[in-house]
């Protein structure tokens, strides 16, 4: 399928100029390249303006309430194991009041993409200060929190023992596509960081010094190294490093449990009710 | 079910009933490390291997582990909802520990009282007279003036409850056989422990009890809710701990696997509830189970799961008080939440539970009605069915799981359509289904809306659930006692087992307990009532939620409020003592 089939009808209400759109793309063409059936997809988000992009793909999308995506998705994916689940948010849904699923979804390690469009301000409501703000910004712009410093999202579910986190910008469309593809594909709990100027209540100027501030990992960097990982995720030379910061080698991953299976009372098998193999079968997916 | 039937009447209160013995009641005390709650549990599993009926109850401090506690036991020849309030016989380790229990137990002229043979102190007066002398048996093993470890105190004591009770050896050894069969070791110290303190033999014999002769089974409350649930055809459960209903997540652990489904133990109970509406979202029964403080951090996810039209089937075993409250004590003080609580209007159905048994039928009306009408049912139980142990009959009905109504591939509606009250239900992997269930307001697409014409359409599209399930539950209630005794009394949840008592032996009254309270049986009630003298409205919450919910519905000019909090639940006496006072 071509990522325009996985658009739905509804025009995004985004600004002109909005990050969000270069990651509506780049996601339909990381699942095109995927191959996902739509009916397979499954996009949950909470509350904000990213929070609106489950609803302009051709997918089962459950736009939650603020900062809930993560634990609604979980649900989903451990009980339909069969589906590709997505969460897509933004800043101050992931990390502000929603941060406290965050290190449990990653500990969890149930195998959900979570991308985080991190524009590091609150738009939906009209430019108050996000967890992810910058001390400057937050200056610069009167807002709340001057004395208290941002979260640095790449750090924060590394610490946590995320076994795939990467950083990508919203305005390098293939590099967006690349990372949602590969953290799509990892078996696992899967963190996106995605910077995205918000075009209206951003600083003047702050989405060409942001851009200005990314730069790629090194061709020779090892994803693998966690103390190099945590070295890369750091923003403190004032540098976002772009790329697949960290990814664990699969042979640590946990054994999972087993799936959700049809019971006997089987009366949720997504499509038509279970056979009698079906019926005894565990380990069947539904 | 029961529905609308009258209580048995095999007894009539003329107080010949309470003499010719049909129970007996057995009251044990200890503080933490004594085992009064196994000693409980095993004269519980004594008494239904026999065919006995019973009941059983725990008390403890506030910190839940630790400190005095004390195991109730009530054993009888018919199944029992309430554990009563005079000891036939009181078994007690230390006489300091019966201080936390003043005024929850009492003695009468006959009972036997058994006491450490180092207690040289006497029982307090508000425990009241027996006409026989305590018997004091050395528990405690003593060396040079010191409490030294010595023959498990629980283990003795079975052995001079058995010879009280006149039951045999070997239904003692079978039930340690059963519990620690795994560990032969402590197997052999207990059973010798046992056996020395029954052969001591000296024990004045309580009423003797016959059985039916077919083993029973011995359930608590958080059981009976996770194993109905299984029934009603739960697959996946998420939950944090809390007491008192932590123990639904424990049996749901160590039994939904085996049946094809999923426990997750959630970080807090907002995500626990998420993870629900996100299973269901996908198609498969869901559920969690909480105490009240956890139903307040689930308010914003039953406004979602009802909005989005996604059912979800909470248990809230209610616990006293807010905030922290007594988290072991029990109350009814979660009702306005459970009917009323949220942001904004959307339907919810609310159930009580009336005890063990009961609890197992309620949760297949739960998921029934969320897997048919697509929204939140909250099912009340309470902290004193949630702990209580019940000797129930064997489940031999087994209802079939409802199933929720899907879509398929070209088969109309949108998810949200106006057209009908509920939409069949877009499972993903559906092919062509794929919609976006919103908790912003939506179109019947699903697609987020700020038109307010649309937002009322949609609500009354939305409450129409609760209209055509109140059409369809009118008489989901339970009546005791016969339509013309002239005094009643309307009641909810757990009073229940209190009420059947109090009504078979005051045949003057009869009682009404709505099994769904939201949406109320109203008809039934107004039907119900015809004819009544006097009204009581009974009820474990300060506030007297359910007296004005009714209010609310309702004439209840004429109806007297018994209303308290105090975390214990009513007593026969108390409610003879508070009817008295609010006779008209």
């Amino acid at each position: 399928m071509n990522p325009k089939d996985y658009r739905s009808a509804l025009a995004p209400v985004w600004c002109p100029g909005c990050g969000d759109f270069g990651v509506l793309k780049g996601l339909t063409q990381a699942l095109s390249d995927l191959e996902v059936p739509t009916e397979k997809l499954g996009m949950i988000s909470g509350i904000g303006c990213s929070s609106r992009l489950v609803g302009y793909l051709n997918a089962y999308s459950f736009n939650s309430v603020h900062g809930r995506a993560l634990p609604v998705a979980t649900g989903l994916k451990l009980a339909r194991p069969d589906l590709t689940v997505v969460v897509v948010g933004g800043d101050g849904d992931g990390f502000s009041i929603g941060i406290g699923h965050v290190p449990h979804a990653v500990r969890r390690d149930v195998d959900i993409t979570y991308a985080v469009m991190d524009n590091g301000i609150y738009g939906l409501t009209k430019g108050q200060a996000s967890p992810t703000t910058e001390l400057e910004v937050k200056r610069g712009m009167g807002l709340a929190g001057v004395d208290e410093r941002p979260i640095n999202p790449a750090l924060f579910t590394l610490s946590s023992g995320c076994g795939f986190v990467a950083r990508t910008h919203a305005g390098n469309l293939p590099h967006v596509r690349q990372m949602l593809r590969e953290a799509i594909q990892h078996p696992g709990f899967a963190f996106v960081h995605i910077l995205a100027a918000c075009a209206t209540y951003q600083m003047p100027g702050y989405a060409e010094k942001l851009f200005q501030r990314c730069e790629m990992l090194p061709d020779d960097y090892d994803p693998t190294d966690f103390s190099a990982a945590t070295a890369a995720a750091d923003t403190t030379g004032d540098r976002f490093r772009l790329g697949i910061l960290y990814r664990r080698p699969v042979e640590q991953k946990l054994a999972a449990p087993a799936d959700v299976t049809r019971g006997r009372a089987d009366n949720w098998s997504p499509l038509g009710g279970a056979t009698e193999a079906e019926e005894t079968a565990p380990g069947d997916r539904g | 079910m029961e529905t609308g039937a009258n209580a048995p009447s095999t007894s009539r209160g003329t107080g010949e009933d309470r003499k010719t013995k049909k129970s007996v009641l057995l009251t044990l005390v200890g503080s933490g490390g004594d085992g009064v709650a196994l000693l409980g549990d095993l004269v519980m599993w004594m008494a239904a291997h026999q065919g006995l009926y019973g009941m059983m109850v725990q008390s403890y401090g506030p910190q839940i582990r630790g400190g005095e506690s004390a195991a109730i036991v009530r054993i009888a020849t018919e199944e029992v909802l309430y554990e009563g309030e005079e000891a036939d016989l009181l078994l007690c380790f230390r006489l300091s520990d019966l201080a936390r229990f003043r005024g929850s137990m009492r003695l009468h002229d006959g009972s036997v009282v058994i006491l450490d043979a180092v207690e040289e102190g006497t029982l307090p007066e508000w425990l009241g007279r027996t006409g026989r002398a305590p018997l004091r048996y050395p528990f405690a093993t003593i060396e040079e003036g010191r409490e030294v470890p010595g023959d498990p105190k629980n283990m003795l004591a079975l052995g001079l409850l058995c010879r009280a009770l006149g039951w045999a050896k070997g239904l003692a050894h079978a039930a340690l056989e059963h519990r620690f069969g795994h560990r032969p070791q402590l197997l052999a110290r207990d059973v010798a422990a046992f056996d020395r303190a029954f052969a001591s033999g000296e024990v004045p014999a309580l009423p003797r009890l016959v059985g039916r002769g077919v083993p029973l089974v011995v359930e608590n409350g958080n059981e009976a809710v996770a194993r109905g649930a299984m029934d009603a055809g739960l697959r996946f459960f998420a939950g944090y701990p809390i007491t008192p209903s932590s123990e639904v997540m424990e049996t749901l652990i160590d039994e939904l696997h085996g049946r094809g489904g999923r426990v997750v133990q959630a970080e807090d109970e907002i995500a626990a509830l998420g993870m629900v509406v996100g299973a269901s979202f996908g198609g498969v029964p869901a559920m969690t189970a909480t105490s009240g403080p956890g139903l307040s951090l689930m308010t914003e996810m039953m406004g979602l799961s009802s909005m989005t039209e996604v059912p979800a089937v909470i248990v809230d075993c209610q616990r006293a008080g807010p905030a922290t409250g007594m988290p072991s004590r029990t109350e009814q003080g979660d009702l306005y939440h459970a009917v009323y609580g949220g942001h904004g209007d959307f339907p919810r159905v609310v159930l009580g539970v009336f005890d063990v048994v009961h609890a197992r039928d309620v949760m297949h009306r739960a998921f029934l009605l969320s897997e048919t009408w697509h929204l939140p049912v909250l099912v009340l139980s309470d902290a004193y069915i949630a702990q209580r142990r019940q000797i129930r009959d064997p489940i031999i009905e087994t209802h079939e799981a409802p199933r929720r109504q899907r879509w398929t591939e070209g088969d109309g509606p949108s998810r949200f359509s106006m057209d009908q009250v509920t939409a069949p239900f877009r499972v993903p992997g559906t092919p062509g289904g794929q919609y976006m269930a919103a908790g912003l307001e939506h179109t019947p697409e699903g697609n987020p809306t700020a038109d307010g014409d649309l937002h009322q359409r949609m609500n009354e599209k939305r409450f129409l659930k609760l209209e055509t399930i109140a059409a369809r539950t009118r008489d989901w209630c339970r009546t005791l006692g016969v339509a013309a005794a002239p005094k009643g009394i309307v009641a909810w949840g757990s009073q229940y087992g209190v009420l059947r008592e109090w009504v078979r032996e005051h045949p003057e009254y009869r009682a009404f307990l709505p099994e769904i309270l939201h949406p109320f049986p109203l008809a039934a009630l107004t039907e119900w009532r015809k004819g009544l003298e006097s009204l009581a409205v009974v009820e474990l919450s300060y506030q007297a939620q359910f007296h004005h919910m009714l209010a609310s519905l309702t004439d209840m000019s004429g109806a007297r409020s018994i209303a308290r909090s105090g975390g214990l639940p009513f007593s026969l006496s108390e409610l003879a003592q508070r009817l008295e006072e609010a006779r008209p």
